[in-house]
């Protein structure tokens, strides 16, 4: 009996834990990207984002194939990925962070900052993004914007160009979780 | 056995932080779907220098091009810019990802071309399926001016002139791909008996990136039965492509005056140095034109 009770006592602990919201995941989530500049408006949509949210610890992830992005002329998509982003080099763009002052259990829509690293390029910078993060019956869906200057990221525009692709790049984001099973 | 609880105690408490937080990003590394990748940009412009590469266009997409070449002849002096240029005006689309289309017209020799253009297989690059993209390609020509020529000039059919290639070619990092071309092409007529009507060749082509838009290119096409009735000489290109926006450049310094196919491959008459009458500055400016945006 006695040998029993330690592993009945931490099942029962590791239960009542369990009741904390579990890992969700976003598999269509969607990124796209804006450049505006007064001779060219550029822009691209990723529809095949992931995303994974554990509202426990306040933690997210988002990772996504820069050959994903799709651009309304082909060319451009294929100059992106090869003189821009060096997608061979470099295929996945990544963001991992923490929601700061996340109440998991609050129902409608919260605006918090996310404070993480986004790596684009090889490249890992400290990156804040205001995210609009809500909880619908235990389902989340985050959303939001920020700007990225592509300086940052070591992409290089020639001077040709210069006046064509914008300094600093807007990005749109939108991804809607369900529960995470692991397979 | 109480060592055996806290043991499997210990188990239960992984096995749920096992899904915590601290490795989110390895998660979803396991979550990408299995989709194929392709290689991309292997050549970025449908011609390596002088002749195909594997790329086609997306649908919808319209290229507007203009190949030339200039040189200067041994004997004369140079009246602007140089003595002699031949340039091809050409036009092609992508009817899907796969077919592709085009026409030209160029003045020296006055020849007409037209091609049909398949995209059969695409490299992969995710270790599955083919290790290379191959491309067929089927061009055929015609000799408007033949005074040059060497095929008959007795009627349209002795005229034309048609090349087959099957285009074979890797990306084997991200800056360097090549190509190998094995190429039958076969004349309607031949104006001298002792010239063979059905010529092979193989051709080798090369690209290799050197910054983010700018890349060196060489072709080299072997032939292995040329025509007898003069001396000929094999095709050769070296050159650099300027890849930026949607005007694609290429400069190459070559030995071939003609741009049709059947013409460079068999009938280039002088070989590759730096004297005037061999060396040709070539210079191809490609405007692409997406028609259906997406």
């Amino acid at each position: 009996m006695k040998n029993i009770s330690l592993p009945l006592f931490m099942l029962m602990v590791v239960s009542g834990l369990a009741q904390e919201p579990a890992p969700q995941i976003a598999r269509q989530g969607q990124v796209s990207f804006f450049s505006y500049t007064t001779v060219e408006n550029i822009e691209a949509i990723n529809n095949h984002v992931l995303s994974i949210l554990d509202p426990s610890d306040h933690k997210i992830a988002v990772s996504m194939l820069m050959r994903a992005f799709v651009f309304k002329k082909a060319l451009m998509q294929e100059h992106f990925n090869e003189s821009y982003v060096e997608s061979d080099s470099y295929p996945k763009a990544t963001f991992e962070g923490t929601i700061l002052d996340f109440d998991p259990y609050l129902e409608g829509v919260q605006t918090k900052m996310i404070e993480g690293q986004l790596t684009v390029h090889g490249i890992t910078k400290e990156t804040n993004i205001k995210a609009h993060i809500e909880n619908l019956k235990g389902n989340y869906s985050i959303h939001g914007d920020f700007q990225v200057a592509i300086k940052d990221f070591e992409i290089r525009v020639p001077p040709v160009v210069e006046k064509n692709i914008a300094k600093t790049i807007a990005i749109t984001f939108q991804f809607e979780y369900t529960p995470y099973k692991t397979q | 056995m109480k060592k055996k609880a806290l043991f499997f105690s210990c188990l239960c408490l992984m096995a749920y932080m096992g899904v915590g937080a601290q490795e989110l990003l390895q998660t979803l590394e396991k979550e990408y779907p299995e989709a194929p990748q392709y290689a991309f940009a292997t050549f970025k412009t449908t011609r390596i220098a002088l002749g195909h590469s594997v790329e086609t266009r997306k649908k919808g997409t319209m290229e507007l091009s203009v190949f030339s070449r200039f040189w200067n002849l041994p004997e004369r002096t140079q009246s602007f810019v140089a003595d002699r240029m031949n340039a091809r005006f050409g036009i092609s689309y992508a009817l899907t990802d796969r077919w592709s289309t085009g026409f030209g017209a160029s003045n020296l020799d006055g020849i007409f071309d037209g091609y049909l253009k398949y995209r059969l297989v695409e490299q992969r690059t995710d270790g599955k399926g083919s290790p290379v993209g191959i491309t067929l390609l089927q061009n055929s020509s015609y000799r408007s001016i033949p005074n040059r020529g060497i095929n008959a000039s007795d009627g349209f059919w002795d005229k034309l002139a048609f090349t087959s290639q099957l285009l074979i070619a890797k990306k084997f990092t991200p800056n360097f791909s090549m190509q190998l071309s094995p190429t039958f092409i076969h004349r309607n007529s031949s104006r001298a008996a002792e010239d063979p009507n059905n010529h092979f060749a193989v051709g080798f082509g090369a690209r290799y990136k050197v910054g983010g838009h700018v890349s060196i290119t060489s072709e080299y096409y072997y032939l292995a039965n040329p025509v007898n009735s003069f001396e000929t000489f094999d095709p050769f290109a070296l050159g650099v492509n300027w890849e930026l926006t949607d005007l694609l450049l290429q400069f190459y310094l070559c030995n071939v005056g003609n741009i049709a196919e059947d013409a460079f491959i068999t009938q280039t008459r002088n070989n590759f140095n730096f004297r005037d009458g061999n060396l040709y500055f070539g210079f191809n400016a490609t405007f692409v034109l997406h028609l259906t945006k997406r």
